[in-house]
């Protein structure tokens, strides 16, 4: 398998519609949520101060919807390949909480050819251990020829 | 706010940033999406994987607004203030949340270690919906980053936050 244009070669010689790419799972931590307010430059108080959360009336604190895309984000790069993402987007659909066992669960929905392009369609969500949606979307990557 | 207030909202600038993309950035972004990959960390993993340089994470693009925008790369018929901020500042301030409701980010090419990049965002949709008793007032910000030199798209951001009263 020859590297792509730009990017990383994809994991997979082949891909087939309805393939999973596998499970990235991370038990999310406050620790988590404080070191992505640093990296993200995002420090809204509900997302590390857990004081002013739960007197906003929150629980706690609970994570950024971005932390949520980026997990996302690294299952998805994790199979198509770093470099080789064309569109990725998510809506979000719930809060995330400290403790939570979250679960990454992408399936390849399409594969197509856009010009010289290989292309594959992506469904992308996070879910927690009770299958809770968290984040839910779409993306489109560059795969290998004859993929 | 009056719905024709808001209508006269799309289009409109949200302003223009000029940044550069940091390594040390990357890395620490990297660390926070949990992706322990070298590529974003080793230039010569970077290279082996057939990349230019070492790239950004693809959720990058969101939050490189708020790193390497230093003063003097900045031009100065920027417009001032956003009047997204104005206008979710003047929402929030009769009660109510914040949210994020939806990101769409599209690629041309990976964003590199190095890169100095211009963004232009505008406002490519506002409206109000009535749902449960709740009015929830949205705006869609689309920025569009170009290389600095080049002029070449990288990479745009669609974002959708939302006010609920």
């Amino acid at each position: 398998m020859t590297a792509l244009p730009g990017g990383t070669s994809s994991p997979r010689a082949a891909l087939h519609v309805g393939d999973q790419a596998p499970v990235l799972e991370h038990v999310l931590t406050r620790t988590d949520l404080v070191v992505y307010a640093g990296a993200s430059g995002d420090f809204n108080p509900m997302h590390h101060d857990e004081v002013q959360a739960t007197a906003a009336g929150q629980p706690s604190v609970f994570g950024h919807g971005m932390f949520s895309m980026g997990l996302c984000g690294t299952a998805l790069t994790n199979y198509v390949g770093i470099g080789n993402v064309r569109r990725f987007g998510v809506r979000f659909v719930r809060q995330t909480w400290p403790g939570e066992r979250l679960q990454t669960r992408i399936t390849v929905t399409a594969l197509r050819e856009a010009g010289d392009d290989h292309l594959a369609d992506l469904d992308v969500r996070l879910v927690n251990e009770e299958g809770e949606e968290k984040v839910v979307g779409s993306a489109t990557a560059v795969v290998a020829p004859g993929a | 706010m009056a719905d024709d207030t808001l209508e006269q909202l799309i289009g409109t600038s949200t302003g223009r940033s000029v940044i550069t993309v940091e390594r040390g950035h990357v890395a620490r972004f990297a660390d926070a999406v949990q992706d322990p990959s070298p590529v974003y960390r080793d230039p010569r993993a970077a290279s082996a994987a057939g990349l230019p340089g070492i790239p950004a994470p693809p959720t990058y693009p969101f939050v490189m607004g708020n790193f390497g925008r230093y003063p003097e790369l900045q031009v100065d018929d920027d417009p001032p203030g956003s009047p997204v901020a104005a206008l979710l500042g003047s929402l929030l301030a009769g009660g109510g949340l914040i949210l994020h409701g939806e990101q769409e980010l599209t690629y041309r090419r990976p964003v590199l270690v190095g890169d100095v990049l211009v963004g232009e965002g505008r406002v490519a949709d506002a409206y109000r919906k009535e749902s449960g008793g709740h009015t929830m007032t949205f705006v869609v910000v689309e920025t569009i980053w170009r290389d600095r030199d080049s002029g070449e798209e990288v990479t745009t951001s669609r974002m959708t936050v939302l006010h609920r009263s």
